[in-house]
């Protein structure tokens, strides 16, 4: 056995893939060596079976089709625009349906806290709050009014709250009076509240608007795709 | 067929003119992973794959010999199906003897040119190549079988496996030295034709 150099020569020499120097010298050792001859037709041999191996036909053709490489249909430049569009219009009216939502009900938090405030702090306050605020939902202020002057209305608070009121009513007098005096001045806000709250911050045809212009440029979308898909097979 | 004109048009996305190529080297893709995987329906695998593969990627073909680029797709692929084979090995379907030997399959006898007795000897011959072949580390199968199979040269060779020219040089001498060994062992089966002593040129 030859050392691995040498019959890496041999192989390179087998190829024609040494110089001619390089040639020269290993044929003249080839003639003297029969060794290194006998090495040489061992791979020569074992060069010439690999190259006797039938070629194969391939059993099928392995043309591709466009789905096996993932290819598109070259879709036409509207298609992108009203993709765009269809988008545009869904994120939108999903944003006027939040903001539809969500500003009722961030006034309505604040006329709770400030109707409880005006409970304890006495009947004469409340209606100016209510007033002051923005409107909110009637049913649900309602009861917070008609609660606020009750708890008012006992001897010790109209003694507490009212003794320096100059030519008003005594607080016997004002035991007297039914709740319902105070009521008037807070009834007014509650109306403007309920004809307020009927219409949201985003009236309702532009959501339908946006709603019509979502579904034309997603059909038109639809369309160009499918009838692009259509010419290209 | 103007090679170079078929791929700067698949370049631009054209499947016909890839399609074009991939009439004109299937059989040498195939072929090619047969040898590099011994089972033909792994290798008809791995072909589909390598040209599937090509095409995705021959945007990045920059010249030179498309075979050998297209002959690294296809090692690529064969490489691939020969680590999941590691990860997940499979029996052999084909039937066996009672002695436990493996029943030649009928694509071993697909020739009808061939007499009875040329095409059993063809058989042996091509049963006992592959199997020496199955027997060599896969780089070194690799360079063998695209260098003696497929008579690539050395530069194409090396551009397939993407190593330098020195190190095709020295696994093809020494997969050469192991293939010459294990035929050895096969020598009573082989035909007269096909001994290594009777191999005087090639």
């Amino acid at each position: 056995m030859k050392n691995f150099r040498d019959i890496e020569r041999l192989s390179s020499f087998l190829d024609g893939q040494l110089s001619p120097a390089d040639s020269a010298r290993l044929e003249a050792r080839l003639a003297t060596d029969p060794e290194l001859a006998s090495a040489f037709n061992d791979l020569r041999a074992a060069r010439g079976i690999l190259r006797k191996l039938p070629s194969r036909k391939a059993p099928r053709n392995f043309t591709l089709t466009r789905q096996m490489v993932g290819l598109k249909p070259p879709l036409p430049r509207s298609y992108s625009f009203f993709r765009l569009s269809t988008a545009f219009a869904t994120i939108l009216l999903t944003l006027t349906f939040a903001v539809n939502l969500v500003t009722p009900r961030l006034s309505y938090v604040g006329p709770i806290n400030t109707g409880w405030g005006g409970g304890y702090g006495g009947g004469p306050a409340a209606p100016a709050l209510m007033e002051a605020l923005p409107a909110t939902e009637a049913p649900l202020a309602a009861p917070a009014a008609e609660m606020m002057p009750q708890p008012t209305l006992t001897a010790d608070s109209v003694a507490t709250e009212l003794p320096t009121a100059k030519g008003m009513a005594t607080p016997s007098e004002l035991l007297d009076q039914p709740p319902a005096l105070s009521q008037p001045s807070a009834a007014a806000p509650l109306e403007t509240q309920s004809r307020t709250q009927s219409q949201p911050p985003i009236p309702f045809i532009w959501q339908m608007i946006l709603l019509a212009a979502g579904i034309l440029s997603g059909l038109t979308a639809f369309l160009l795709r499918r009838s692009a898909s259509q010419k290209w097979k | 067929m103007d090679e170079p004109a078929l791929i700067q048009t698949a370049q631009r996305g054209d499947l016909d003119a890839f399609n074009t190529l991939v009439l004109h080297y299937q059989d040498t893709v195939f072929n090619t992973a047969l040898r590099i995987l011994g089972d033909e329906d792994l290798a008809e695998d791995a072909a589909q794959e390598a040209f599937i593969s090509a095409f995705r990627s021959i945007h990045t073909f920059r010249g030179g010999s498309f075979k050998a680029w297209l002959m690294r797709t296809v090692t690529n692929a064969c490489y691939d199906e020969l680590r999941r084979q590691k990860r997940r090995p499979t029996t052999p379907l084909e039937p066996e003897t009672h002695d436990g030997e493996e029943v030649d399959s009928p694509r071993w006898l697909a020739d009808p040119n061939l007499t009875p007795d040329q095409q059993f000897e063809a058989d042996e011959l091509e049963h006992a190549i592959q199997h020496c072949l199955d027997m060599l580390p896969s780089e070194f199968r690799t360079a063998v079988v695209l260098a003696d199979v497929q008579g690539m040269d050395y530069t194409e060779v090396a551009a397939a496996a993407r190593v330098p020219l020195g190190t095709i040089k020295s696994r093809l001498a020494r997969a050469r030295l192991r293939l010459r060994e294990c035929l050895r062992g096969f020598e009573e089966l082989l035909p007269s034709t096909f001994r290594l002593e009777g191999e005087s040129n090639s």
